[in-house]
């Protein structure tokens, strides 16, 4: 079909062709400035942050290169000097960790002190472990309470940590898109921070409300910054990943016992080497009635309760 | 067009078993060798065993204890030596006495004040008092040597590093030994976590 | 007959599709308009989400899902309700819903592009979404249900879009389809919609720590309700398309669907009952979640208002629509379809996904109200969703009503 030339036309574009021209680029603009906020945000997105490969991928020279830009982008944003060393797990070694229920006094500095070696958000008082009161001959978490603030312990209440429970049958680790976490050989469940999406799947699936998402960018003062890190465990997290109690591992792979425990005034965390029959953690499981929380729905945990009577 | 559906259904329920297969129980192993400890427990001492507090402080700012048998020897405390708390009147008196139903002379040896003895009538130093405190509170001392009473600082594997652990008595007062109430560090401070109130239900 | 040139015959389809895309009404214009800036407001709320971390949600680590999760849910299952106009087109051969069924198949487009912003605007980072693309990131299949979910939805995006696209690129060009080229994905396409939903549904009830949704009538429950709202979208929009296209057909889609949905709607509350009934007899701690929901729990019932609301409206929708003046009265059938549609969207987002997390796994009552930003990126992806749809039937109706047509290069 072939018309007349047409008068309003220059070059073959209409005068609403012209219009729609202006309209689109109006709207690019408009969209370019919606979008606006995200170009200040830089955490992580220079380009060898961008393309970082899964820590299970990354070789002894790769992730000497990954520790130092951690190492320095530290210093930048947070001003402290910190080492950040890639730890191993040992052999022959898996982890264990009891609780005794008739020593807990519900104090919570193990809480505290999981806060402070961890490099928590000061704001929002993070820490990877709960305290809850719960009621004398019950162990229904629905009468716990992890709000309270009176003095502690008050009489016809128990006090019952929690914390990640290290899963040997992890619905955590199943459900991840990414494999961003994953159970080390020596029980530890790990997470990957510059791995993880932030898909939050985790965080629905852990029965025992073990993890943790960073809903902003956590804030430390310098001088509280724990310099003493490693990739897997107490190194400042960024925003938008989740996170997670992981036993210390950057004390606990070196011997060391883990921070919550060190902090406990009674003694009731008990901790050790579960392949180790003199460890302190089997003297436990061998003389102790022991429990573990949910035990229906088949984690299999590495956290075990006990009463001494 | 039905063989299509047929082999994509197929190769669904391999995908699904192979899901059940990949999802291998964790092995935790086999026992291994206890590692040999290389380094020991420290067991901390509390200062002022054997010692009463005087309201003199020394050069250091330190207060000043005095043995026992600094007042004791000089038979202060009559004939017959007190046996229960509130039988002392002139000296001791700040001391709260709260531990079940033993009497002083049940630790105290009335012959010598600056040892402690045991329920046969043994001598005790005051630096052993833990294992006066073992002869009636067995399961808690065992469980004190197995780890899991009175916490401790230091190494979970004993080969790599030493241990420090606190004494019965810088947490149980001898006198007054329930450990003490204390207020607990802030609750956990989540966005839009409040604190629950005791309502009734169910 | 001259062979057809897709060199030169593609390019001018697509040269059509966006010439229609941006030809139109004043009306067309303003519409176009006024979504356009529901969609720059909802991407410039999340583009201060990235920058500022999700603390501006009201999400928490008790409910670390809220409305951007409730409404993916809700609308895989709208994307998979399309299946009920494939299904009486190409099983029992309704010659009239066939003639309108691509419709359907359009809007499961729009809705799965949808429910993929919306799982972005979910992610806390979203600049690490190629983690998950098999053989560059690690893609954690067949374990991780939510790399099922991305396998199928994307799969159905793309079996609905070649399949839309090969009918009206053929139907552009004037050549009769070849039937080996579309109906081996049309008959996919029935099984991958059932597929979609239910994997959704499985990403929940697999879940053993989350006992409101560890349940086996929950994948059934999201069929049946995806079944109501698809269904009820399409009845509306049909009689839109009707009267603001040229496009011409009968009432006879609308009334199969109104069929379908006599079944399904009352499907959807038999379900739901079945699910009341077991936590509420049962008691214990199955129930806490649902009594949260219902009647509020310890002082807390932000979410009771909305469930009876959507039981209201769900219910009164099925009485309206099994009444026979919804056969006649098309303001009658299509107050009730809007009634279910709203109903079902409740029902998904805040009456399901919201109360799994509420009490919390260590029973912590924690509720979950959404900020302005939140509304304002679903408001945002919601109108995105509902500009492509514009566009693509824009592009569409044309072709089918034959006014588009391809120039052969030999014709004149």
């Amino acid at each position: 079909m072939s018309e007349a030339p047409n008068p309003d036309t220059v070059g073959g574009l209409t005068r609403r062709d012209a219009v729609k021209a202006f309209g689109a680029t109006l709207g690019a603009a408009a969209f370019a400035r919606a979008l606006a906020p995200l170009s200040e945000w830089k955490d992580g997105m220079d380009f060898d942050s961008f393309v970082q490969k899964h820590y299970k991928e990354l070789g002894p020279n790769d992730m000497d290169v990954v520790l130092r830009r951690l190492e320095k982008s530290t210093k930048e944003e947070y001003g402290a000097d910190v080492e950040i060393r890639d730890i191993k797990p040992l052999d022959g070694v898996q982890y264990g960790y009891a609780l005794n229920l008739s020593t807990c006094i519900g104090c919570r500095k193990c809480a505290e002190a999981c806060h402070i070696e961890n490099n928590h958000d000061r704001a929002t008082g993070g820490s990877y472990i709960r305290v809850l009161e719960m009621k004398q001959g019950s162990i229904d978490l629905e009468h716990g309470d992890s709000t309270y603030e009176h003095p502690v312990p008050q009489p016809n209440r128990y006090y019952m940590p929690v914390q990640c429970q290290q899963c040997d049958n992890p619905p955590c680790v199943h459900v991840c898109p990414v494999q961003a976490t994953w159970k080390e050989k020596d029980g530890i469940v790990v997470i990957d921070y510059n791995w993880c999406i932030g898909c939050r799947y985790c965080e629905a699936a852990c029965p025992y409300h073990a993890r943790r998402f960073n809903w902003a960018k956590p804030e430390i003062p310098a001088e509280e910054v724990n310099p003493v890190q490693a990739y897997l465990s107490n190194r400042i997290r960024p925003q938008g990943v989740v996170e997670k109690c992981h036993f210390c591992l950057h004390r606990t792979r070196e011997g060391k016992q883990p921070a919550c425990l060190e902090a406990c005034p009674t003694g009731a965390r008990v901790f050790g080497n579960l392949l180790d029959p003199n460890s302190d953690i089997r003297k436990v499981l061998a003389t102790k009635r022991v429990f573990v929380l949910k035990e229906e729905l088949g984690t299999r945990p590495r956290f075990f309760y006990f009463f001494d009577k | 067009m039905p063989s299509l559906l047929i082999k994509t259904f197929c190769f669904l329920v391999a995908c699904a078993l192979a899901s059940a297969c990949n999802n291998k129980e964790f092995e935790v192993g086999e026992d291994v060798e206890s590692p040999t400890p290389l380094f020991g427990t420290k067991i901390l001492l509390p200062s002022g065993l054997g010692e009463v507090n005087t309201s003199m402080t020394n050069a250091r700012g330190e207060v000043v204890g005095v043995r026992c048998s600094t007042c004791h020897s000089m038979e202060l405390g009559g004939d017959v030596p007190a046996r229960k708390a509130e039988e002392l009147k002139d000296f001791h008196k700040d001391m709260k006495f709260n531990h079940g139903t033993l009497d002083c002379q049940s630790c105290h040896n009335p012959k010598d004040r600056d040892t402690l003895r045991l329920a046969n009538g043994d001598s005790l130093a005051f630096a052993d008092t833990m294992q006066l405190c073992a002869q009636c509170h067995g399961p808690q001392m065992r469980n004190y040597n197995d780890g899991s009473h009175g916490g401790m600082n230091g190494y979970w594997d004993l080969s790599k590093g030493p241990r420090v652990r606190n004494s019965c008595m810088h947490c149980h007062d001898v006198h007054n030994p329930a450990f003490p109430i204390a207020s607990p560090v802030f609750a956990p401070r989540d966005r839009f976590l409040t604190s629950e109130k005791e309502t009734h239900h169910e | 007959m001259p062979r057809t040139q897709h060199s030169l015959t593609y390019p001018q389809f697509l040269l059509h599709a966006l010439r229609s895309a941006t030809d139109g009404s004043k009306f067309f214009y303003a519409w176009m308009t006024f979504l356009t800036a529901l969609v720059l407001v909802g991407a410039n709320a999340w583009a201060h989400q990235v920058n500022n971390g999700m603390a501006l949600t009201g999400m928490s680590d008790q409910v670390s899902w809220g409305l951007y999760i409730s409404n993916f849910t809700f609308l895989v299952g709208l994307a998979a309700g399309a299946v009920m106009m494939v299904i009486p087109a190409y099983l029992f051969d309704d010659h009239e819903m066939h003639d309108v069924v691509i419709l359907g198949e359009l809007l499961a487009v729009a809705a799965l592009v949808m429910c993929i912003m919306f799982v972005v605007a979910d992610l806390g980072r979203p600049d690490r979404v190629w983690h998950m693309i098999p053989g560059i990131g690690r893609f954690n299949w067949p374990i991780s249900m939510l790399t099922w979910d991305v396998l199928v939805l994307n799969g159905y995006l793309i079996i609905n879009a070649h399949v839309a696209g090969y009918l009206l690129y053929t139907r552009f060009i004037g050549k009769k389809p070849n039937p080996k080229w579309y109906l081996p994905f049309v008959f996919l396409s029935i099984a991958w919609a059932v597929s979609i939903h239910t994997v959704t549904a499985f990403l929940y009830s697999g879940l053993g720590g989350r006992p409101f949704w560890n349940t086996a009538i929950l994948a059934p429950r999201f069929l049946a309700s995806a079944f109501v709202s698809g269904p009820a979208f399409v009845i509306v929009s049909l009689q839109i398309i009707r009267r603001m296209t040229g496009l011409k057909f009968g009432d006879g889609p609308m009334m199969t669907l109104l069929k379908i949905m006599r079944v399904t709607v009352v499907l959807n509350l038999f379900m739901l009952a079945a699910e009341v009934f077991t936590q509420f007899y049962t008691g214990g701690a199955h129930v806490t979640s649902a009594q949260y929901l219902y009647f509020g729990l310890h002082g807390k019932h932000a979410l009771v208002p909305w469930i009876w609301t959507a039981i209201f409206l769900n219910v009164t929708a099925a009485i309206m629509l099994m009444t026979p003046k919804a056969k006649t009265n098309m303001a009658w059938l299509n107050t009730a379809c809007v009634m279910t549609f709203i109903g079902v969207w409740i029902e998904k987002g805040m009456g399901l996904i919201i109360p799994g997390f509420i009490p919390s796994t260590l029973h912590e009552l924690v509720e979950y109200v959404p900020t302005l930003l939140e509304w304002k990126v679903m408001v945002g992806i919601w109108a995105a969703g509902i500009l492509i749809y514009t566009l693509l039937l824009k592009a569409a109706t044309p072709i089918l009503t034959d006014k588009a047509r391809a120039h052969q290069a030999d014709e004149d």
